[in-house]
């Protein structure tokens, strides 16, 4: 059950000292090492995430951004509750995201740019009308809804082919309307133009612009396209080795930034952002 | 409450009949699955009883006839496979090995519906094609069967298969800690060859093996549906393997419950 309602929450998203700490079998070279490795093993332990603190306010699209390793993907998640923090709290839409409580899931989207979600041996449109079972909408209604998110993604062509005969950049568009179908309050997107060519690029960058100017989701997106960032972001969270080093809006970043790192030089964001990461790995 | 229950019991229709669209994609596969499997199984089991009866110079074993034997090896074929779970146990494993249950975890459903409803519908629908087999078999060769007994002993079997479910789901568990695990899957269904009796009628087992391993749950998925429908035995039995089924159930039911909690904490969310 929700802490509080949702209309009175300025924050959807809150975390408190959030860490995560990943364990994983180290494997020295050789067959003597294997063998022994059956009864002893040894395990590195690796912090993704570092008593992370954030708060999201309703409505907002928060650009996350930081290098690989960096944590990015271990937040998302958790704040999707696909995996459970170490240590720390953390709230979403009022609800502990990793009790996955169905009322959350029915509000929550999670897009993996790099992972799968619709059923690859089956068409689209039996993924969405199994989608409209489990989300529990009306039928017709979400017909008519894939008719309009694929007229606007232009993808109306390969709703009837198996997911898995089609394009790289036809399935994220698949995913895409998938994610989307519930019309989730909060939004998870990790990397949604990965692999994909720069009008793909574009084409999902324009769609997902005119879908939160219109349906006011909140989102975190992570992004290695710094395009993506600067079109549809109007927060940022920047990440680098399981911290949170900058919490703000993209033009207060710029302009803080571009003075300290570009040395007064005009360059733009993805600069701006390459030059700051490189700083953070130096000092980190 | 009433509407939580419908939308549950839409959502798992959906996705019974998810397996079935899933399987017909792949036609060739699900015929030889349906048909061709069933028939070479039950041909080896008969010509087996066959060999069986001629080496033994006998007319009966156990005090029962040759025609007995063979009927028992027509439908313990068919039976166990209803009764044993290969193609899911393994999409369970790999789900969880391989991360794609990552798409069900974030989704208003549960692990366990998901996989038992396409289960189901995926045994519901061979069910009732590759019943042809043994109903052909059986009339034509004039083999010993009550028909009318054949609805009861399919809804054991299919009772018992939520068990087989139950238990694959515990085995799936074992892949949030060791990844690949899909021996165990091997191993078990080595076991359940011959705990189901499918290998042979139970009730040649000397006591008191014989009354463990009928009144165990296993005997439910082959050896108490078959034994009844051609008469090895009664309807005590049959209502002996609904309570036992029942039993295994609720146990491993919670255990399965303890391992998916201590599985998901443990989970890194793989491939993503």
């Amino acid at each position: 059950m929700a802490l509080y309602s949702v209309k009175t929450m300025k924050y959807v998203i809150e975390t408190q000292d959030l860490t995560r700490v990943y364990k994983s079998y180290q494997k020295p070279e050789g067959l003597k090492n294997s063998i022994k490795g059956i009864w002893e093993r040894k395990y590195d332990t690796k912090v993704a995430l570092d008593k992370t603190t954030i708060k999201i306010e309703s409505g907002k699209i928060i650009g996350l951004v930081g290098a690989n390793g960096a944590g990015k993907t271990t937040l998302l998640k958790i704040l999707s509750g696909l995996v459970v923090p170490s240590s720390g709290s953390a709230t979403v839409l009022g609800y502990k995201p990793w009790e996955r409580n169905n009322e959350y899931l029915r509000q929550m989207s999670i897009l993996l740019g790099q992972k799968n979600q619709l059923w690859w041996d089956i068409s689209p449109v039996d993924s969405y009308a199994l989608l409209a079972r489990i989300y529990d909408l009306n039928v017709a209604k979400t017909r008519q809804r894939v008719d309009e998110l694929a007229t606007m993604l232009d993808c109306k062509h390969v709703l009837n082919t198996q997911l898995r005969r089609l394009s790289l950049g036809e399935r994220m568009k698949m995913e895409i309307i998938g994610a989307l179908l519930h019309e989730p309050r909060i939004l998870f997107l990790d990397e949604p133009t990965i692999g994909l060519d720069i009008v793909a690029q574009e084409n999902i960058r324009n769609f997902l612009s005119n879908y939160v100017k219109e349906k006011g989701p909140t989102v975190i997106l992570t992004s290695h396209y710094m395009d993506d960032i600067a079109t549809l972001a109007d927060s940022l969270l920047l990440i680098s080795k399981g911290n949170i080093v900058y919490q703000g809006t993209v033009d207060e970043f710029t302009n803080n930034t571009n003075s300290e790192l570009a040395h007064d030089e005009k360059v733009d964001f993805e600069e701006v952002i390459r030059r700051f990461l490189e700083t953070e790995s130096r000092v980190r | 409450m009433k509407k939580s229950f419908a939308v549950f019991l839409k959502r798992n229709l959906a996705f019974a009949n998810l397996a079935i669209v899933t399987n017909l994609e792949y036609r060739l596969n699900y015929f030889i699955d349906a048909f061709v499997q069933p028939i070479l199984t039950t041909g080896i089991e008969v010509l087996l009883w066959i060999a069986v009866f001629k080496g033994a110079q006998s007319e009966t074993i156990a005090g029962f006839a040759k025609d007995s034997y063979l009927s028992y090896a027509l439908w313990s074929a068919f039976f166990a496979r209803i009764a044993t779970s290969w193609m899911y146990e393994a999409r369970m494993i790999e789900e969880v090995s391989s991360g794609s249950i990552n798409s069900i975890i974030v989704r208003p459903m549960t692990f366990y519906e998901y996989y038992l409803s396409q289960f189901m519908g995926y045994k519901i629908i061979t069910t009732l094609l590759s019943l042809t087999v043994p109903l052909v078999a059986a009339w034509y060769f004039d083999l010993p069967t009550i028909y009318s007994r054949i609805p009861l002993a399919l809804l054991l079997c299919f009772y018992f298969l939520i068990l087989v479910h139950t238990i694959s789901f515990i085995i799936s568990t074992f892949a949030f800690h060791y990844t690949k695990i899909s021996s165990i899957t091997a191993a078990k269904n080595l076991l359940f060859w011959i705990l189901m009796g499918e290998l042979f009628p139970l009730d040649l087992l000397p006591e008191p093996y014989k009354t463990i391993f009928i009144t165990a749950p296993f005997a439910s998925g082959t050896f108490v549906p078959v034994g009844y429908i051609i008469g090895r035995v009664e309807i005590d039995t049959v209502y002996t393997g609904f309570i036992s089924v029942t039993i295994s159930l609720i146990v491993l039911n919670l255990l399965g419950a303890y391992l998916w909690r201590k599985g998901l904490d443990s989970y890194v969310g793989t491939g993503a």
